[in-house]
């Protein structure tokens, strides 16, 4: 039997997922966009000499078939606005996550910081 | 009883404490939060004499010249009102080096004091947390004499 990764990977996002407000500031066309992202914030120490600083890293999961949707490319993310749970954050850089049916179909994590 | 080691690293704290916009100034702690910073930290450091060499009949209890090395440690802020690593570098360094408690009563620098207060550089770290973060570790060396029979 074929996995529908498309359909888990909408599963999980209905499940975890949160609402999020995707606004794109490079160039000049300013796409806003309602998606759903999985909050992926993680706890990080920076190291500090002989100290340590407790804090998180930012994170947030998108399904890379719904920025398509939304007329957003992969051109479009850096520096792009992400408010969700709250807060606003700006997309500093990205993981690709991949996929069984190739990377167009899968996951990005957003790595973020603060506005 | 006169602890001239523990008088420097008093008044380092004290002297790091008068930092501008520093929010928490702590000696020998090593976990911090977003909520202390900025932050400077005191941290005793290494010690050392040329007593390894001198074997002479001196007794062990005549006064002998140490070399101290605590580091300072300063986080800069987050998120909000951001103070810039080199800023709190600057004003660490200027403190330091002009403070005339350090160098009149407590090292004694100077023709006649047989001390020396010298700065030996600073080491930085950074990384991204919700925003580019920085530290630094700066080095301090302080020349005093040791006299057994005070402590």
């Amino acid at each position: 039997m074929r996995v529908d990764f498309a359909a888990m990977y909408d599963d999980v996002h209905a499940e975890i997922g949160v609402p999020a407000v995707f606004t794109v500031t490079n160039g000049t066309d300013g796409v806003v966009a309602d998606i759903t992202v999985i909050d992926d914030t993680r706890p990080k120490t920076l190291p500090a000499g002989s100290a340590d600083v407790a804090d998180v890293a930012p994170g947030a999961y998108a399904r890379i078939p719904e920025l398509t949707e939304n007329g957003i490319t992969r051109d479009d993310w850096l520096n792009a606005v992400l408010v969700f749970n709250g807060r606003n954050w700006v997309v500093r850089s990205y993981e690709l996550r991949g996929s069984p049916n190739g990377e167009d179909q899968g996951e990005v994590r957003f790595l973020l910081r603060a506005v | 009883m006169v602890d001239v080691r523990e008088d420097i690293l008093a008044r380092l704290l004290e002297v790091v404490a008068s930092i501008p916009n520093i929010k928490t100034a702590v000696r020998g702690s090593l976990d911090l939060t977003p909520e202390h910073l900025p932050a400077a930290l005191v941290l005793d450091g290494d010690e050392e004499t040329n007593d390894a060499s001198d074997l002479s009949m001196r007794p062990p209890n005549r006064p002998t010249s140490v070399q101290m090395t605590p580091e300072i440690i300063l986080v800069e802020s987050e998120v909000g009102e951001i103070v810039d690593i080199g800023t709190l570098r600057r004003e660490l360094i200027k403190l330091v080096l002009n403070d005339t408690e350090l160098n009149e009563n407590i090292v004694k620098t100077g023709r006649h004091g047989n001390g020396a207060i010298r700065y030996l550089g600073c080491q930085t770290d950074v990384g991204w947390m919700r925003s580019l973060h920085g530290a630094l570790r700066a080095q301090f060396l302080f020349k005093y004499t040791l006299r057994p029979e005070d402590l």
